[in-house]
C-alpha cells in the first residue's frame, strides 16, 4: 500500500463530517437560548423544532413570540431552514403574523484536536404583517470550542442589518453571545444538557447603547429523535432603563426525522 | 450522515430491554476509547471497567450520541468515529427492520437490501466482502489489547456478542417472539458473555446468526469487518510498540483496509490467498471471512470446536436449503444450524441452561420458535403444532422428524408420503420428552484450536 492510496482512500473522509441528528447535545438558536453550536443537524435530516418565548414584562405588558421552524440537512455539514414567528403583544392584545425566517447554516470544519469547530448562518427575515416593508439579513459567525471534557463553549458573533429600518431604528445592530453546554448524567444517563448564555447586544433603537443578557436552559432527551427544551432569560442590564424588558421564559420541542 | 427514513426506525424500542442492552453497549464503547486518549488506560481494568459495567447493569433508555461520551476521542479520530457511527447506524437500521410490526418478511428482507444500498455508498461504507481475520489480526500490535485489558475486551466482545447474536433472533421470526426470545438471549449476554474472558477470538456473525450471514452475506461480513476495525484500534491504543504518531497512522491505514472503497471492483470468494485482498470464505457460509486454521469446509468457533458451516451440527449430514432449511439451535452462547427437529432438540439437550429452536415448519410464512426453560420445558409460540418423527438413518432426517403448524398439515404431509402412513402425530409434551442421543453420523473434528498454544485441543 502506498501514502498516496492510503490519503485517496482517506482524503474523502476527511472533508465530511456526520452531522448529529436531533440530540440534547447539538444545540440550536432558540432551542432553548439564543445561541448555536457549530453543528448542522445531519445530512438528510429533516427536523421540527416549535416553541414559545414569552416576555413577562410588568402590567400588562406581556408578550409572546412564537416558533415554528422546518430545518432540512440538504448537503453535508449544511441545512436550510424556513421558520415563521408569530407574535402577540399584550399591551394592545393583538396577535401579529411576525416574520418568516430562511436560513442557511454551513459548518466550514469540525472539531480537531485544539482546533475549533467553525460554522456561519446566514438568514433572512421577511415580514409577515401588511404594510411592513423591508427584509431584515442576519448573519452569525460560530465558533465551538471543548472546554474541559465534556463541555463546550461557543461564541456567536451576530450582524444584523435591517434594508428599510423603521424611523428611530438602527440599520445594523451588532451582538455577541457566549454559550455554554454541559451534556449531564455521564455515565448512566446522557440525556440532557444543560445550557447557559451570556450576551452583549446592540439596541435595535438608534441612541441607545448596548445591553446584556444572561440566560440558563436544559435541553432533554425524550425520545430516540425528541427533545423537549426549557430556558429562561433576561436582562443583565442596558444602556437605557427605559428599554429594559422583563424575564423571558422559553419552551419547545424539536424532532428529526 | 442522517438515517435511511422509514416507519421501522428505532422498532428496536418494541423489545425494551434489548435496546437499553443495545444502547448500553454504545457508552461501554465511548467510555473505554475515551479513557484510553485521556491518559487513563491505566484505570481501564479497574475504576473505569467497574463504571462500564455500571452503566451495563443500568442501561440507558434512549440512545446516545456516542460524540457526547468521547468527546476527546473524536476530535483526535474523527474520521474513526464517522466510519464506526456509519455501521452502528446500519446495526439499527437492520434490527429496525427486522423488529418492525406490520411488515412481511419480504417486505423487510426488501428493505433490507435496500438499508445496505444507502450504506454502501457512502464514502465511509465498510466493505461487505469477506476478509481474512487472520490477515487483520496478524499484525505486530494485534492481541494487545486482549493481554493487557482482558476484562475490558471480555466487554467489547461482548458488545460484539450481542450486535450479532440477535439478528437470528429478529430474522424471519415472529414479532412477538422477539421479547421471550430475548429474555434468554440478553440474560446471556448479561450474565456471561459480557464477562467472558475466555474467547479465542471476537465472535462472528456468521458463527451466531449463521441463517442471517447466509441471506445477507455482506451485511454480516460489514458487522465482523467492523468488529475487527475495533479490534484493531483497540490493539493500537493498547500497545507500547507505537508513538502516539505512529499509532493515529496505524489507525488510519487499519480504517483504509476495510474501507469498501479499498476493495471496489474485487468478488467475494476470489483474491490472493492470505492478503488484505483475500475474499474466500469457508462453503456454505458467504458471511464470513476466512478464519485462522480454516480449510475451504471447516473453520474453528471459539466455545464449538472445529466446524464445517455445511452440514448439520448435530448429525454431520449436509444441510438443506430453501423453504425447507431445518432449524437453528441458540443456546450457551452459541447458534447453530441443524437438519431436523430431531436434531434441534437432541442438540439443545446436551447443554445445560435455556435453549431457542427456530425451525421451519411447512408454512414459510409461520417460523416456530421453541423456547426451553433449564429443565428441558419447551413453550411454542404455535399453539397447535404436532410433531412427525419416525426414527431412521439420517441423511433423510429432514423427510422423517418435521414440525407442522395443525394436524391438518401433518395429515397432508403423511398422504403424499405413505412412507409414513403408520405415523401419530406427537404434540410438544410428548416431543420434548424424547431424545436419541448422538447420531452415527456424527463426526467430530478433533484438531487443535488455532488460537492455543502448545497444540491444545480445543473445547
Amino acid at each position: 500500500m502506498t501514502a498516496t492510496r492510503l490519503a485517496a482512500g482517506l482524503g474523502i473522509l476527511g472533508t465530511l463530517t456526520l452531522g448529529l441528528a436531533t440530540d440534547h447535545n447539538n444545540v440550536d438558536a432558540g432551542r432553548p437560548l439564543r445561541f448555536d453550536d457549530a453543528s448542522s443537524i445531519a445530512f438528510g435530516e429533516r427536523a421540527i423544532e416549535w416553541g414559545v418565548t414569552g416576555n413577562l414584562g410588568r402590567g400588562r405588558n406581556n408578550s409572546a413570540v412564537g416558533a415554528l421552524e422546518f430545518k432540512y440537512g440538504f448537503a453535508k455539514n449544511q441545512d436550510l431552514g424556513i421558520a415563521w414567528h408569530p407574535q402577540y403583544a399584550g399591551a394592545n392584545q393583538r396577535f401579529s403574523a411576525g416574520e418568516l425566517e430562511f436560513t442557511h447554516f454551513r459548518q466550514i470544519q469540525r472539531e480537531i484536536n485544539s482546533s475549533p469547530a467553525l460554522a456561519y448562518r446566514m438568514k433572512i427575515g421577511v415580514p409577515m404583517e401588511r404594510g411592513e416593508s423591508g427584509v431584515e439579513l442576519g448573519m452569525r459567525g460560530i465558533l465551538s470550542t471543548t472546554l474541559r471534557q465534556y463541555d463546550k463553549i461557543h461564541f456567536n458573533l451576530d450582524a444584523t442589518l435591517a434594508t428599510e429600518p423603521e424611523p428611530g431604528e438602527r440599520d445594523l445592530a451588532w451582538g455577541l453571545l457566549v454559550g455554554y453546554s454541559n451534556p449531564l448524567g455521564a455515565p448512566t444517563q446522557f440525556d440532557k444538557t444543560l445550557v447557559a448564555q451570556f450576551g452583549f447586544e446592540q439596541s435595535r433603537r438608534a441612541g441607545e447603547g448596548w445591553f446584556s443578557t444572561v440566560g440558563v436552559g436544559l435541553r432533554q432527551q425524550v425520545a430516540e429523535q425528541a427533545v423537549f427544551d426549557f430556558g429562561l432569560e433576561a436582562d443583565l442590564w442596558s444602556g437605557s432603563s427605559s428599554r429594559r424588558r422583563g424575564v423571558r421564559i422559553t419552551l419547545g420541542y424539536s424532532m428529526g426525522f | 450522515m442522517f438515517y435511511k427514513p422509514g416507519p421501522y426506525n428505532w422498532s428496536i424500542r418494541n423489545v425494551p430491554q434489548f435496546a437499553a442492552d443495545m444502547y448500553g453497549t454504545g457508552v461501554g464503547h465511548g467510555i473505554a476509547y475515551e479513557a484510553l486518549v485521556t491518559g487513563q488506560a491505566d484505570k481501564l481494568e479497574g475504576p473505569i471497567y467497574d463504571s462500564i459495567v455500571k452503566v451495563l447493569k443500568n442501561p440507558p433508555r434512549l440512545p446516545i450520541d456516542e460524540g457526547a461520551i468521547l468527546p476527546t476521542f473524536k476530535r483526535r479520530y474523527g474520521e474513526l468515529e464517522k466510519v464506526f457511527d456509519w455501521a452502528h447506524t446500519l446495526h439499527f437500521q437492520t434490527i429496525g427492520v427486522l423488529a418492525h410490526r406490520g411488515w412481511t418478511d419480504a417486505q423487510k428482507e426488501a428493505e433490507i437490501e435496500r438499508i445496505w444500498q444507502f450504506y454502501s455508498e457512502q464514502p465511509y461504507a465498510i466493505t461487505g466482502l469477506p476478509l481474512n481475520m487472520e490477515v487483520l489480526d496478524g499484525y505486530s500490535y494485534s492481541g494487545a489489547f486482549r493481554t493487557k485489558y482482558p476484562k475490558v475486551n471480555g466487554l467489547f466482545w461482548g458488545y460484539h456478542w450481542l450486535q450479532t447474536a440477535n439478528y437470528d433472533m429478529l430474522y424471519r421470526t415472529p414479532v412477538e417472539t422477539h421479547g421471550p426470545q430475548y429474555q434468554v438471549v440478553g440474560e446471556r449476554y448479561r450474565e456471561t458473555e459480557l464477562f467472558n474472558t475466555e474467547r479465542e477470538f471476537m465472535p462472528m456473525t456468521g458463527e451466531l446468526s449463521p441463517r442471517f450471514a447466509k441471506r445477507f452475506p455482506e451485511i454480516a461480513n460489514s458487522f465482523d469487518n467492523l468488529h475487527m476495525l475495533h479490534d484493531n484500534v483497540n490493539d493500537i491504543l493498547a500497545t507500547n510498540e507505537l508513538t502516539e504518531v505512529q499509532k493515529k497512522q496505524q489507525i488510519r491505514i487499519a480504517i483504509w483496509r476495510v474501507l469498501a472503497t479499498t476493495h471496489q471492483g474485487e468478488t467475494a470468494g476470489e483474491g490472493e490467498a492470505n492478503s488484505l485482498h483475500d475474499h474466500r470464505y469457508p462453503f456454505g457460509m458467504p458471511g464470513m471471512g476466512w478464519m485462522k486454521g480454516a480449510t475451504e469446509s471447516e473453520m474453528y468457533m471459539s466455545g464449538m470446536g472445529w466446524m464445517n458451516m455445511e452440514e448439520c451440527g448435530h448429525c454431520s449430514i449436509r444441510l438443506p436449503s430453501g423453504d425447507e432449511w431445518g432449524a437453528t439451535v441458540s443456546a450457551n452462547g452459541w447458534t447453530m444450524m441443524v437438519r431436523c427437529m430431531l436434531c434441534a432438540r437432541d442438540m439443545a439437550s446436551e447443554t445445560i441452561g435455556k435453549a431457542i429452536i427456530r425451525a421451519a415448519t411447512e408454512d414459510p410464512k409461520q417460523t416456530l420458535v421453541l423456547i426451553s426453560d433449564e429443565l428441558g420445558n419447551w413453550t411454542s409460540n404455535l399453539p397447535e403444532i404436532v410433531f412427525l418423527e419416525v426414527k431412521a438413518d439420517h441423511p433423510e432426517c429432514n423427510d422423517w422428524s418435521k414440525v407442522f403448524t395443525s394436524r391438518r398439515a401433518f395429515d397432508a404431509y403423511i398422504a403424499e408420503n405413505p412412507d409414513y402412513k403408520d405415523a401419530q402425530p406427537i404434540a410438544l409434551s410428548e416431543w420434548q420428552t424424547r431424545n436419541e442421543g448422538t447420531p452415527e453420523t456424527y463426526r467430530r473434528i478433533n484438531r487443535p484450536s488455532p488460537y492455543q498454544r502448545n497444540g491444545e485441543v480445543g473445547p
